[in-house]
């Protein structure tokens, strides 16, 4: 950029060879200074700088290739004819601010929010000590009046509580039904979901009544869905008749000779046995499982249960190997089994089968082969 | 030596002779069936390799017995074995009267004097490891039994090419054990029965072999003439009443027409070069006569459709139906050669998977294929040819509860297991095979730790 004359700075002028012509942009500046209101000394100002810039233009260009050795450092010299058609390189898209000074920490609505709360406060404190309510003195803290407190009303049905309590373990039901009766009145709609806030989720159940429970170990999953298996009909409908002919056998079913009444005279009745079908990932368990120590484990909540038989198994199992596999799949059922049937929930506990077992593969340390492997010691 | 060991190495002798031409006067030595065990003959040689060798000589303990032979009952004479404890397992015998749909899920022993097929023909190996457990080879019968018997019925009357059956199904649920009750069941209703256990032992070279410049193909003499001699001791009493149809000029002997069959098979049990032509011209004979129906029953079906480990002068391996015996038997399975009465059974095994089902007879049979597959995959067209016409008999992969507990009462009483009987124990047993039924044995009863 040529500095202008009004910086005061003088530079060598070129000699002229011929009266320079004004380029086209100092002509148009001209033409815009000389519409404007402006003075005439910033006009011949103007002018000159115009002239001397389309002097400096036209020294260039006289001296042409002399000058392109860059005799001192500029920017390239490109005629503005050629600039016109150019694209500029785009300025690099600017990042856009972010909405609030808060955003980098991460939790920008809550910082605003507190920070507005405290700025809220410290507002309401200045104004409060301004209007000398702030520090309250003594007398007048004690002569406020109560707040609307409900810790009398709490109280009292405390009381009522304990009564309540006392009456059931008396044994006195339906004084203890009444006096619940009067709490109710006074209990939240999601009681059940408050109290229940910290404990653990009951299983739930769909309308097929299958159970959906999830079983961890190791880096295990096991998803597994429980369904009563279907009892045969056949043990009902054979129980009708006395000494009916069983087709599929030699001789005729019949009771035990002697016996004319009681269920000693009826014919013996084929018990069709239930069995559970364990489908992982929609594989039949012996397949899936080729170890006979994995399958034992995960019919083990059965056989503690006393449940073999009664329950069928769908599981999706993902993650680790065979052995967490299996331990998250036994975990799994025995959640379910529970679920189920809660009287099994004590012996499935005792046996430390609704334990998730916490044992995780431990870390490799730095200076240590293994996680507690040591390289050989070596004595110097 | 372990027991198992010992039958999968599937001891077999190799005699002298390895070629259908057979040495002036040596005598066949064929182990395992009718000659005792011989100690092998040391041959001198000049090479020495060691220094220690006379050391060794003396340390080296007594000669390998080979396969584990349980003594007979009557040979326990000791006072140990005089106890109330022991018991030998009382079980229904197995007999066509008795196997009706009521027999279903009961244990049936195999008659022991009757038929001595047991012996003759040999088991599959995973069989005989079950019944030197067992005191007393038996089975379980089940409503596939049945089923596979009623079709053996239908097919006595009809030729061959009709019931072709091979069984298939889940690996351990039962193949086996079903094709040694449809042929114990076709011996006893007094068919002729040719049974072939383990079928892998046709092709997988431990039989010595020759080539035959008249029919083009190899045949295994050796093997042929134990089978031959097997036959001849199963089917005695009916190839008595038989007689050839055809006249058959061997070098050593001619049989007339009309002569006695026996005649024919004991040409091929005394010359054992000529024992594979013998044992076609067999097939020729049984598939012309109409007067007992026959049964062909090969175990490992699937090894007759795989490359045999045999090679040929240029060290190819050669095709199963380049050897004469697998051919012959491709041709019975396919239809191209026909009993006039009778039906051939196969059986497929997936316990060894170097002679794995080709896709040609899995195509055949209808069964779902191992991998991806499309039709540029290239298939024989021998293969297709022989496996044409095949019907797949599926054995279902489950046992019933009622067969699995028989099962589990056999185990019980043979005293094999180490728990005590308990409704409980044999349902989660049950369970955790997922009704397999070699699973339920082998891993529920006989490795499982729990008690």
């Amino acid at each position: 950029m040529t500095p202008s004359l009004e910086s005061g700075r003088s530079f060598p002028l070129a000699t002229q060879s011929r009266p320079g012509r004004l380029s086209a942009r100092t002509c148009a500046l001209v033409r815009q200074r000389a519409r404007s209101p402006s003075s005439s000394v910033s006009l011949s100002r103007a002018l000159v700088s115009g002239a001397v810039r389309g002097t400096m233009n036209i020294a260039k260009q006289v001296a042409g290739g002399a000058l392109r050795f860059r005799a001192y450092a500029t920017a390239a010299y490109v005629p503005p004819a050629s600039l016109e058609g150019m694209q500029r390189a785009r300025p690099p898209p600017s990042k856009p601010k972010p909405e609030s000074p808060s955003f980098y920490t991460g939790r920008a609505n809550y910082f605003d929010q507190l920070l507005a709360l405290e700025k809220a406060a410290k507002q309401t404190r200045t104004a409060l000590q301004e209007l000398q309510i702030l520090p309250l003195p003594r007398f007048a803290q004690q002569n406020l009046p109560p707040s609307p407190g409900y810790r009398r009303f709490i109280g009292q049905l405390n009381q009522l509580n304990e009564y309540r309590r006392l009456a059931e373990v008396a044994g006195h039901m339906e004084l203890a039904g009444r006096i619940q009766r009067v709490l109710d009145m006074f209990e939240r709609e999601n009681k059940d979901a408050i109290l229940a806030q910290g404990k653990r989720k009951p299983v739930k159940f769909d309308e097929f009544g299958r159970s959906y429970t999830i079983g961890r170990r190791k880096e295990s999953t096991a998803r597994v869905w429980v369904i009563k298996a279907k009892e045969a009909a056949s043990s009902s409908t054979a129980a009708a008749g006395q000494g009916e002919a069983q087709p599929s056998q030699d001789a005729p079913a019949v009771g035990i000779p002697g016996f004319t009444r009681g269920p000693l005279s009826m014919a013996p009745t084929p018990i069709k046995v239930p069995t559970t079908n364990i489908l992982v990932n929609n594989i039949p368990l012996v397949e899936y499982f080729p170890h006979l120590s994995d399958r034992e484990r995960i019919v083990r909540p059965f056989r503690i249960a006393g449940l073999l038989g009664a329950y069928n198994v769908f599981a999706l199992v993902r993650g680790g190997g065979s052995t967490g596999q299996s331990g998250a799949l036994a975990l799994g059922i025995a959640k379910a089994l529970a679920a189920h049937v809660p009287e099994v929930e004590p012996l499935l506990r005792k046996a430390k089968m609704l334990k998730r077992d916490p044992r995780m593969v431990e870390r490799k340390k730095t200076g240590r082969a293994k996680s507690r492997k040591a390289y050989t010691w070596v004595k110097r | 030596m372990s027991l198992v060991i010992a039958l999968r190495t599937g001891r077999v002798a190799h005699s002298n002779s390895s070629s259908l031409v057979a040495p002036a006067g040596s005598v066949i030595q064929a182990r395992g069936y009718a000659a005792p065990v011989k100690a092998a003959k040391k041959v001198s040689s000049k090479f020495r390799p060691n220094a220690g060798k006379e050391n060794d000589k003396k340390n080296r303990g007594g000669r390998d017995p080979g396969l584990f032979r349980p003594m007979p009952p009557n040979a326990l004479t000791h006072p140990v074995f005089q106890s109330e404890y022991r018991s030998e397992l009382k079980l229904p015998v197995y007999r066509p009267e008795t196997l009706t749909s009521s027999a279903a899920a009961k244990a049936l022993a195999f008659p022991r004097d009757d038929s001595r097929a047991l012996k003759a023909f040999g088991l599959p190996t995973n069989i005989l490891v079950d019944y030197l457990l067992l005191s007393t080879p038996c089975s379980v019968v089940r409503q596939v039994t049945v089923d596979v018997l009623d079709q053996l019925d239908k097919a006595a009357q009809s030729s061959s090419q009709n019931t072709r059956l091979v069984f298939t199904g889940q690996p351990g649920c039962g193949k086996s054990y079903l094709m040694l009750q449809a042929v114990q069941y076709a011996i006893q209703k007094e068919w002729l029965t040719l049974y072939i256990p383990r079928g892998i032992n046709l092709v997988n070279s431990s039989t010595p072999y020759a080539y035959d410049a008249r029919t083009q193909t190899y045949g295994q003499p050796a093997y042929a003439q134990q089978l031959l001699k097997r036959f001849a001791d199963v089917n005695a009493a009916l190839l008595q009443s038989l007689t050839v149809q055809s006249s058959y000029p061997f070098d050593e002997r001619e049989v007339q027409n009309g002569a006695p069959i026996m005649d024919l098979i004991n040409v091929g049990v005394e010359f054992q070069h000529q024992a594979p032509t013998v044992l076609n011209a067999l097939f020729d004979e049984l598939a012309k006569q109409t007067k007992y129906p026959v049964l062909l029953a090969v175990d490992d079906f699937q090894a007759l459709y795989c490359m045999s480990q045999y090679r040929d002068p240029f060290y190819r391996a050669i095709k199963a139906y380049h050897l004469m015996l697998p051919r012959a038997l491709l041709e019975f399975a396919s239809g191209k050669r026909k009993f006039a009465r009778g039906a051939f059974l196969g059986a497929l095994s997936s316990q060894n998977t170097t002679f794995r089902a080709p896709l040609e007879l899995i195509e055949s049979l209808g069964l779902p294929p191992n991998g991806p597959t499309n039709p540029y995959v290239p298939r024989q067209p021998e293969l297709i040819e022989y496996a044409k016409g095949l019907k797949n008999f599926v054995v279902p992969e489950r046992l019933t509860v009622d067969e699995a507990a028989s099962i589990f009462e056999l185990w019980q009483q043979s005293k094999a297991l180490h728990f005590p009987r308990g409704d409980e124990l044999f349902l989660s047993k049950y369970t955790e095979a997922s009704g397999n039924a070699r699973e339920f044995v082998e891993k529920g009863l006989l490795q499982t730790v729990a008690m």
